[in-house]
Formats: C-alpha cells, sequence, structure tokens
C-alpha cells in the first residue's frame, strides 16, 4: 500500500478486490489471510470516514494572490418552503 | 447601430434574420437617403434571449461541448465538494440540507459567487478556475456543484453565457449543474457532467446515503470473512481427508498385507521344517527294527551259544574254525559298521541340520528384502504425515509433561509449560493468557 492515505473510493475498490481474491481461492491460504486482515483494516478505515457525523462546511474566499482560503461559513437560516418545488 | 447600443444586445444578428427594429429615422437631403438608427433589436416571433440561447447552442454544439463522451465520471462516494452558488440564497440551504441528511460525511466548501445581474457570469466562471486551481491546495476537490435556485429566463441569464459554458468545459473537476427548476434547461446543464433538474436534486446526486454505504460495507465485509473462514474450512476437512484417506491409509494396508504375506511365509517354512524333520525321524524310526535285527550283538550271542556247542563236542578241531568265526564276525563288524543304519542317521542328522540352518538363513535373506520395502513405505508414510505439514508452516504443540498434543485450549491450563515443534526443532513456552477465540472475529 502507498504511504497516501487512500480516498474512500479507493479504498473501497481495494476492498472489494480483496473480497473478490479471497472468494475465487486462487490465492493460498497463508496470502488469503494477510489479504483478509487487509481488508479489515480497509474497512476500519472506511468506517472512520464515514463516522465523521457533523458537515463540515466552509467558505472559500480568494486572496490577494489569487489562492483561496477557507473561512468559516454561517449558514442562511432555514425556511419551510423549499424554492425547489 | 451605435456600438453602445449594440453591445446590450444578447443575439446575434444575421443576413435574413427577421427582427422589430425600434428607434429613429434620419433623413439626408442632399443625398436622398433615409437612415434607420436602430436603438432595439428584437427577433421577430421569438424573444432575443431566445435567439441568443439557440445562437449559442448550435455554436457550442458544433464545437463539440455538449458530447458524451467528453463528460467525466461523477465519483460516487466523494470527500470534499464545492459548490459555486450564491450564499444566501434558497438553493444553498437546500443543498446542505440534502446532503447533511444523506451524507454527512463529507466536506462542502463555498465559493460565494453572484447568480444574476451584470457580471454574474463572469464571478460564476471566476468561480470554477479558481476552484480547479485551488484544488489541491484545498486537499482535492472530487465534485463541484454550480448552480441556483429558480427564477425567469432572466434571472438564470448567467448560466447561458458562453463564457460559463467554457469554464465548465475547461474543468478537471467533475460538475454537476443545478439551475431553476425542472423545466429550465440552459447551456451551463448542456455542458456540464451531469445535470441536476434541481440544487435539492444535485445534492441527491452527488452524495450517496450513508446507511446504503455502511450496508455495502458491511456486506463487504461479510463477503471476505466468509470466504475466508470457508476457505480454513475447506482446508481443514482437505487436511482430514488426506490423513485419513488415499496414502495414508493405502501405505498402511500395503504394509499390512506385507506382514501377512510375511505371516504365512513363516508359518509355511515352519511347517515345511517341521515336516521334514518328522520325515527324517520317522526314517530314523522305521530304520531301528532292521538295526535290532541284524544287530551284531545278538548274532554274536546266537553264534556263541553254537561256539559253546561246538566246543564241549569238538574242543579243538572246532578252535580253528572258531577263530574263522571269529573273523568273520569281525569283517561283518566292519562293514555293516561302515554301511550301517547308524552311519546313516547320523549323515540325515546332519542333512537336517543343515536345512534347519539354510531355511532360517532364507527367511532371513527374505525378511532384509521386506525391511527394504517397508523402509519405502515408510519414506511415503512421511511424505503424507505431520512433518510436511510442518515443512508448510503448521506447527504441533504439546504439553511438555505427558507430551499430548494440545487440540484446544480447553486442554491447557494458565502457566502451562509447552513444548511446540516446528519443521526443524522445537521450543519451549508457557501458556499465558488464554482464551476460547474464533479464527476470526465475527463482524
Amino acid at each position: 500500500m502507498s504511504k497516501r492515505k487512500l480516498t474512500f473510493e479507493e479504498a473501497l475498490k481495494q476492498l472489494e478486490t480483496i473480497a473478490e481474491q479471497i472468494e475465487r481461492g486462487t490465492i493460498g491460504l497463508e496470502e488469503s489471510i494477510d489479504k483478509y486482515e487487509e481488508g479489515m483494516a480497509l474497512v476500519k478505515q472506511c468506517r472512520d470516514i464515514l463516522s465523521k457525523a457533523e458537515l463540515k462546511i466552509q467558505q472559500l474566499q480568494q486572496r490577494a494572490d489569487g489562492t483561496l482560503e477557507t473561512t468559516s461559513f454561517k449558514r442562511p437560516p432555514e425556511t419551510n418552503i423549499s424554492l425547489d418545488s | 447601430m451605435w456600438r453602445s447600443d449594440a453591445a446590450t444586445l444578447k443575439f446575434a444578428p444575421q443576413d435574413g434574420l427577421e427582427v422589430v427594429a425600434s428607434g429613429t429615422v434620419e433623413v439626408f437631403e442632399k443625398a436622398g437617403r433615409y437612415q434607420l438608427y436602430v436603438r432595439k433589436l428584437e427577433p421577430r416571433g421569438v424573444g432575443a434571449l431566445e435567439l441568443a440561447f439557440r445562437q449559442l447552442c448550435e455554436k457550442l454544439k458544433k464545437e463539440g461541448l455538449f458530447e458524451q463522451e467528453r463528460k467525466r465520471r461523477i465519483p460516487v462516494h466523494p470527500q470534499r465538494i464545492a459548490i459555486v452558488s450564491s450564499p444566501s440564497g434558497a438553493a444553498i440551504v437546500d443543498m446542505l440540507r440534502t446532503i447533511e441528511r444523506r451524507y454527512p460525511c463529507v466536506q462542502v466548501l463555498l465559493y460565494p459567487v453572484r447568480v444574476q445581474g451584470d457580471g454574474a457570469a463572469a464571478e460564476i466562471a471566476a468561480g470554477i478556475r479558481n476552484v480547479n486551481a485551488n484544488a489541491e491546495r484545498l486537499g482535492g476537490i472530487d465534485v463541484m456543484i454550480v448552480g441556483r435556485g429558480g427564477g425567469s429566463l432572466e434571472d438564470l441569464w448567467a448560466f447561458n453565457e458562453e463564457i460559463v459554458a467554457r469554464a465548465i468545459y475547461a474543468s478537471r473537476i467533475p460538475i454537476i449543474s443545478a439551475v431553476g427548476h425542472e423545466v429550465d434547461v440552459t447551456i451551463a446543464d448542456l455542458v456540464a457532467d451531469v445535470r441536476a433538474a434541481t440544487p435539492t436534486a444535485a445534492a441527491e446526486l452527488v452524495v450517496p446515503v450513508l446507511s446504503d454505504v455502511l450496508d455495502q460495507l458491511h456486506a463487504l465485509e461479510r463477503r471476505a470473512y466468509r470466504s475466508a473462514r470457508g476457505r480454513t474450512e475447506l482446508l481443514q476437512t482437505r487436511l482430514g481427508g488426506v490423513m485419513k484417506r488415499d496414502p495414508w491409509r493405502e501405505a498402511s494396508g500395503l504394509v499390512r498385507r506385507r506382514e501377512q504375506v510375511l505371516d504365512e511365509l513363516a508359518i509355511r517354512a515352519q511347517r515345511s521344517l517341521a515336516s521334514r524333520v518328522h520325515k527324517a525321524r520317522r526314517t530314523l524310526e522305521s530304520a531301528d527294527p532292521i538295526i535290532r535285527k541284524i544287530a551284531p550283538h545278538s548274532y554274536l550271542l546266537r553264534t556263541g551259544v553254537r561256539i559253546q556247542a561246538a566246543q564241549h563236542a569238538l574242543q579243538w578241531a572246532i578252535s580253528r574254525r572258531l577263530a574263522e568265526y571269529q573273523r568273520l564276525i569281525l569283517n561283518h563288524e566292519i562293514r555293516s559298521d561302515r554301511a550301517s543304519p547308524a552311519h546313516q542317521i547320523q549323515s540325515l542328522r546332519e542333512k537336517v541340520v543343515r536345512l534347519s540352518r539354510s531355511i532360517p538363513a532364507g527367511l532371513a535373506s527374505g525378511l532384509v528384502l521386506w525391511n527394504h520395502r517397508l523402509q519405502s513405505h515408510e519414506a511415503l508414510l512421511t511424505a503424507v504425515s505431520h512433518k510436511s505439514v510442518l515443512a508448510r508452516g503448521f506447527s504441533i504443540t504439546r504439553l511438555k509433561k505427558g507430551r499430548k498434543i494440545v487440540r484446544s485450549v480447553a486442554e491447557l491450563k494458565d502457566q502451562q509449560r509447552l513444548v511446540t515443534q516446528v519443521s526443524d526443532g522445537e521450543f519451549e513456552s508457557e501458556a499465558v493468557n488464554i482464551r476460547q477465540q474464533e479464527l476470526f472475529d465475527e463482524p
């Protein structure tokens, strides 16, 4: 595995591959146990990402040099009527 | 038409276009000419915006901006979403609420822009470009939503401008457009990778439902668990089968059969030996009366009686004959000694001894052969024995006391000394922290 932290999508894809590899039985017992452990680590990683229960909202603001900085964003008050529908 | 007036035109005038023009007419008397100063130009039948829309549509279509093939894939599980929209509209409220309800584990970055009025299009286009340019620094943007809530055609106009279309087209980050209501289709919608009917719909498209993803994750986990467990169970069954069946049992059966043959041979050899001895004994026994009958001793006795009688009658005259007789007896004795049954018995006895020596010798050489074969069977047994299993990385753990193989933690006591055998030796250890456990934790 690379040092870079996997994105959720990458981790999920890898997990699918692992499940498939173990299912097909083309790898040896020891390797499949290794793969299983690797898969469980990925499951944990995915769960960690999903368990961030609070939506993080920030506002982007352009600096003088053109780069963007993030500032806190105050959400407009909720209305019961949606303009969509 | 003056340039300043022409700049306000939303559409491009073309030859043959029917228009309604309003303005002032001036007369040049000298040249006899009329000049029409157009202040406002409206295409006939359709509105100016409508025509502009059609014209830009046609132009961008020709350039391939609407092609499905060039559209980017929207990731299913984004982690960071940028929204280019108004920070105060109902659209942002709807989107944030929807994202929060479905999948709150994401980060949303709002790039605030004006979404209507002069300069709105330029701001939106700049927003799209800036988010792209800063994506790396912001930790990577998986997907971008560009849009606003409902309004009139004029309100939505910024999303029909070429500058916005070009910015969407140039974006590296996949873009979901969400402009107005279901019925409103803008140029931005046509260029975007995915068009959402409304901002709420965009939020539904951009994130999955958390519980679905958790279910999917759980299903994957179960799949891996089941198949890994199934693998080990299958291998255990196979191992058991190998130990019980096939070469193992065959080999031991082979050995048993060979042992039987060996036993039979031994019995046969014993029998034949016994029968030879018996035969020899019978020969000896049948020879006995003959020996007795022609026994030199009784013959001598009988002759002696006759000699005595003759001695009585013919003391001297017979004495010569006696000597002759004596000589005869002597000769007879020598002969009978040479060809005597006793002599024959002796030679038979020697023969029996020789036989009894040679037969066990034959048996012994047979045993050597069988021993050799047994050794090759033993090699076969070794091949399927635990040693080759050890070589594959398994180990055997025994209680140090009694060397009983440990098959279950139930057989262990805390701090019990253990001897573990691996392929090339063994080592001692102590059982601590004994736990009864599944091979895998059931998720």
